[in-house]
């Protein structure tokens, strides 16, 4: 099987500040692929890259194509959702569809307008009027009307409420996601993804420093929760982040030794969110 | 937001777990369809590596099977196995849990089967 996104290497830097450092990437048809980072740690850079949106050094091919010399070609597979408004506020929603039609040859228009029927959104509604979460909803339209094998969403629920957000992952699950197609997020409401991600890459000052499945996460993670006074008992194992609860601490070790942990104290699985945490205050780079 | 997951398990082990409690219960009755994996993973919101992995674990255990094309069904004679395999568990399990949390309390033998003995009649 061939990889929807292949990196090797790639590489990015504006002026002496290196926003991409030697980045290694697989990703397989049928994954969702959460990519987490803090702000300015290059996640951005790094999606534009695979849109072919600004060029990067280094080896990448996204369904088996350049991103820079075809990307024509590959933009015919791709769907994305920006973080922020692109739609021209002047355009009626019947107009964006109308556009769509016309120049992507995978779009499906008869779907879009079915998935908005469900919503508020009118077909004579100017793109200006429509609230935050409609906006959302639009975008989706379209995008799930698009029959592309790689969906790239960019914080796509941002300051949406509950509602929405909700609507927003079910209807991708529902009526979007299956086996041949891959969804690569990236976001900063983890515990909102988590359960729904089957792949995750943390990325930090231009490097990745997580890159796994969540199966292999699970197995590599390990939460022991002690007591002040049970603390000693794991002299000699160093943890990666400690923090603390009720009455102790929570240690999270990285490729601990789970038989000898758990005769310890109470083990679990440390949540995205406090892996990432850990990871970002961990060891310098 | 997220119907809530307990977080010392896996999410799989424990969506396993609950759909073994329907069929035990009979909610989900033998010969009956389970839920598709699409429907499951999107009313969960979890991915569907996770509800496949959890229906894998129910067909290795002989208690439901893959039709193709259709999906997944109970199959006979599931629930007598899940009631056999929990009342196993409940005995070699949570029995001991409870009797070292009963000793930790200092509670004596007679306190504690006398207690149970008279929830045992209450609940008949």
């Amino acid at each position: 099987m061939q990889p929807v996104i292949k990196a090797r290497g790639l590489s990015k830097s504006y002026g002496s500040k290196r926003v991409l450092d030697s980045i290694d990437l697989d990703l397989m048809p049928g994954r969702i692929l959460g990519l987490i980072g803090p702000n300015g740690a290059g996640k951005t850079t790094l999606l534009k890259a695979i849109l072919g949106l600004a060029p990067a050094q280094g080896e990448l091919a996204v369904l088996g194509l350049n991103p820079h010399t075809q990307r024509t070609r590959m933009l015919q597979e791709i769907s994305f959702i920006a973080d922020t408004a692109i739609l021209p506020r002047w355009l009626k929603v019947k107009q964006a569809l109308e556009y769509l039609e016309g120049v992507h040859p995978r779009f499906d228009r008869a779907k879009a307008e079915v998935f908005l029927q469900r919503t508020e959104v009118k077909a004579h509604m100017l793109v200006r009027q429509l609230s935050k979460g409609m906006l959302t909803q639009l975008h989706l339209a379209l995008v799930m009307a698009i029959d592309s094998k790689l969906l790239v969403l960019d914080e796509p629920t941002l300051g949406l409420d509950i509602l929405y957000r909700k609507q927003f992952y079910n209807t991708l699950l529902d009526d979007y996601f299956d086996k041949d197609k891959t969804i690569l997020i990236t976001t900063h409401q983890v515990e909102e993804i988590e359960n729904l991600l089957t792949d995750v890459v943390f990325i930090r000052q231009g490097k990745l420093c997580l890159n796994t499945s969540m199966e292999e996460l699970q197995d590599r993670f390990i939460e022991l929760q002690l007591t002040d006074d049970q603390l000693a008992k794991v002299a000699g194992h160093t943890p990666i982040h400690s923090r603390p609860i009720l009455g102790g601490k929570a240690l999270i070790f990285e490729g601990g030794d789970r038989e000898l942990l758990r005769s310890l104290g109470p083990i679990k699985t440390p949540s995205l969110a406090d892996i990432f945490v850990a990871k970002m205050h961990g060891e310098k780079l | 937001m997220q119907d809530s997951w307990k977080d010392d398990q896996p999410i799989y082990r424990q969506l396993h777990d609950r759909i073994l409690g329907l069929i035990l219960s009979g909610a989900l009755k033998e010969g009956e369809a389970l839920p598709s994996v699409r429907q499951v993973a999107s009313d969960y919101q979890i991915n569907h590596l996770t509800v496949s992995k959890a229906y894998q674990e129910l067909v290795d255990a002989g208690l439901v099977e893959k039709r193709r094309g259709l999906g997944m069904f109970v199959l006979p004679g599931a629930q007598q196995k899940i009631a056999t395999s929990e009342r196993e568990k409940f005995i070699s399990q949570e029995l001991p849990n409870l009797i070292a949390k009963a000793r930790q309390l200092g509670i004596r033998e007679a306190e504690l089967t006398k207690a149970i003995r008279q929830m045992m009649k209450e609940s008949n």
